[in-house]
């Protein structure tokens, strides 16, 4: 499927951030979380964040045909 | 059609299902956290019983190799700070004696755990006291009973130890629930927003040849036309509307089969979907009639395009090995100088069409000024029916003249409507919405009612002249037109000869053997029969001695150019011998000089009308005529 972009300025910046904590928190967070299945799971959650930031397309808006940046 | 419009603009669907998948989301997320929350919970508490069943056997099988009362103490002790480091209490009871070792518990702490503790051997459900959990274990061994309470952490530990994991992974299960709403949500709305353009499609769209029907027109034409409101998105200053019928359709299927006629539609529509452009549009209104609404057209452009539509039609198309031309007739209004709404557009584009149809003339552009100039033909259809109740159309009557004497020896009643607001229309303006209007036959009889008044009425005065009326061919096909005549005639006791009918040389020929029994009817009354316009119509001499008229009017063609035109001469020699013949009399329409009746009165001609003698006029004009001295004319 062809990645053109599907998000709008605000969504991709808020996604950014999102994307920026979440993994520098599954990455950095020492012993707080004490369970390497859940930094996982997190790393993977901020990555798909930092994803849709890069590229500025999100898969589930592809899937479910919505589009940010036309509005 | 607004239904459809309405179904396509439902956008609601969508963000509803969006937050009802949303409440979905966190509703799954709640249960979830829930769930694993008392989960742990209950495998925590379940190992700390087990860890206090293990003590409590252990300490049953020290005390059953025990002898002496004063050991059981120090084993209590022992076992009591060995096993155990929270707050909690052991009881071991004999019938006789009691022991109590206690830790870090206060007596009343102690004695209301003895009470909470239920008799029974089931010691699942944890004790709450004063806001901490105790977990209870009772033992039974030879004649010793021993409860064991203990406080638990167990819970509080549990939760400061779930509560971190458990928190982010709700983040991330809430998370995928959230976007597995989105996607389900939009998927969802998705497809029902492609069943709701189908349906629509569908609804809109003739599923022979894939073009839009009547719907689809009328739907286009209303969002099109007029000024510019909610409703209509897409006004135009100007367009023509185009009504093309095809005129061997009906051939083609009888011949060759239905199948052979979707074929036929297929391919016109192919041909005339590659001439026409965008916007204007081609639809298929059912049979073989579809419409092009030309949004811009003048009416000079719509011309081309019928002309190149008829060519195309022309030009043969290849049907089970055998070319087949269809042949095609347009009608063309233009919008807004003919009509400005959109049954008036229909309408007019009908009636051009239907002229084509008439004249061969593969197109037409509805040029019936009159009419145009009122706007609103439907306004004029409807006033149609307070114009029967309020006798607005009238008769005038124009005398038949004795060619010999000058007497006037008959009227012919022809019908004027008397409108409010338009004045005096003549037949041609309106006899055609009566025949499209299904009051024909109202009509009919109204006319012949208002004639047999007439005609009683000088007839009570002595004034013997028989009234001729017209009858539309509709009218022969009223099953009860006889039995009315007859007894309109009673009713004003007026003898039948003093009613004729004439009938067009067209109307005979529609259903021979129908029109020949209503005919018989009409004779058996005792009217007489006239055939109009004799000469012009397409029927067969054969008819003619089949009907047996009594009055032949050879139309006014034939007697325009009398005095020039040899070929007309003969005809009219020729008819009045044929009437002779027949036995039946002869009126010569539309003399307008003296020199014209002469002439056909040398030929053998007895009886005519025209301008020579009177136009037509009101009944009083007529009346004051017939009261004059005889003869009214001088003829040579």
């Amino acid at each position: 499927m062809a990645l053109t972009s599907n998000l709008n300025l605000l969504d991709r910046s808020l996604r950014g951030v999102i994307g920026i904590c979440v993994t520098a928190f599954a990455l950095f967070n020492g012993d707080l979380i004490g369970d390497v299945f859940i930094e996982v799971l997190l790393g993977i959650f901020g990555l798909l964040n930092l994803i849709s930031l890069a590229s500025g397309w999100c898969p589930v808006y592809h899937l479910a045909g919505i589009n940010t940046r036309k509005h | 059609m607004q239904q459809i419009a309405k179904i396509k603009q439902d956008k609601t669907v969508k963000p509803r299902l969006i937050w009802a998948c949303l409440c979905v989301a966190l509703l799954v997320s709640a249960i979830y956290v829930t769930v694993s929350y008392r989960l742990t919970a209950d495998i925590t508490v379940r190992s700390e019983l087990k860890a206090m069943a293990h003590i409590t056997s252990l300490f049953s099988n020290e005390l059953s190799q025990v002898n002496d009362a004063s050991e059981v103490d120090t084993l209590l002790n022992e076992v009591l700070l060995s096993a155990v480091n929270t707050p909690a209490f052991i009881t071991v009871t004999t019938a006789q004696q009691q022991w109590q070792k206690n830790l870090l518990l206060t007596p009343t702490e102690r004695s209301s755990l003895l009470q909470l503790i239920p008799g029974t051997e089931d010691n699942a459900d944890p004790i709450e006291l004063n806001g901490k959990t105790y977990l209870w274990q009772r033992h039974q061994t030879g004649h010793y009973v021993i409860t064991f309470v203990q406080q638990t952490p167990a819970l509080d530990i549990t939760l400061s130890f779930v509560a971190k994991r458990l928190l982010v992974t709700s983040i991330i299960v809430f998370w995928i629930a959230v976007w597995l709403a989105l996607t389900l949500a939009s998927l969802i709305a998705k497809r029902a927003e492609q069943v709701n353009e189908s349906l629509a499609y569908i609804a809109t769209h003739d599923s022979l040849t894939g073009l839009p029907n009547r719907l689809y027109l009328i739907e286009l034409l209303e969002n099109s036309l007029g000024p510019a409101t909610e409703d209509t998105d897409t006004p135009v200053d100007e367009g023509c509307l185009l009504i093309i019928d095809l005129d061997r359709f009906k051939e083609v299927n009888d011949s060759f089969g239905y199948a052979a006629g979707d074929t036929l539609l297929k391919e016109v529509a192919r041909r005339v979907s590659e001439l026409i452009n965008a916007p204007a549009e081609l639809i298929r209104t059912g049979g073989d009639e579809f419409f092009i609404w030309a949004p811009g057209y003048t009416i000079e452009k719509a011309k081309t395009l019928s002309l190149e539509i008829v060519n195309s039609c022309n030009s043969p198309i290849l049907i089970n090995g055998l070319t087949v031309n269809s042949g095609a007739s347009i009608g063309i209004s233009h919008y807004p100088s003919q009509a400005e709404n959109t049954a008036g557009l229909i309408v007019c584009a009908d009636t051009a069409m239907h002229k084509a149809k008439a004249m061969r003339s593969g197109w037409q552009v509805y040029d019936d000024k009159k009419i145009a100039d009122y706007k609103d033909i439907l306004q004029l259809r409807a006033e149609l029916s307070d114009a029967l109740e309020q006798q607005q159309i009238i008769l005038y009557y124009q005398p038949k003249v004795d060619l010999a004497s000058g007497e006037v020896i008959g009227a012919e009643a022809l019908c004027r409507w008397q409108h409010p607001r338009l004045g005096l229309l003549g037949p041609a303006e309106f006899i055609d919405l009566i025949e499209h209007s299904g009051k024909v036959q109202e009509f009919g009889r109204y006319i012949i009612a208002t004639a047999a008044v007439q005609a009683s009425q000088w007839h009570t005065e002595g004034l013997l002249v028989p009234i001729a009326i017209n009858l539309s061919p509709y009218n022969l096909l009223d099953p009860g037109l006889a039995a009315f005549i007859g007894e309109t005639l009673k009713r004003h006791r007026l003898p039948p000869q003093f009613i004729e009918m004439e009938l067009t040389e067209n109307e005979t020929c529609i259903n021979i053997d129908y029109i020949q029994s209503a005919l018989a009817q009409l004779r058996e009354l005792g009217v007489s029969l006239a055939i109009d316009d004799f000469g012009t119509g397409m029927s067969s001499l054969a008819y003619l001695s089949e009907l047996r008229v009594n009055v032949l009017k050879i139309d006014r063609t034939f007697i325009c150019d009398l005095t020039t035109n040899k070929g007309h001469r003969a005809i009219i020699a020729a008819a009045i011998t044929l009437s002779q013949s027949f036995g039946c009399d002869m009126v010569a329409e539309g003399v307008e000089t003296q020199e014209q009746a002469r002439m056909l009165y040398d030929m053998g001609c007895r009886a005519a009308q025209g301008f020579l003698f009177a136009r037509p006029m009101p009944a009083q004009e007529f009346h004051a005529l017939l009261k004059q001295q005889k003869p009214q004319f001088s003829v040579t």
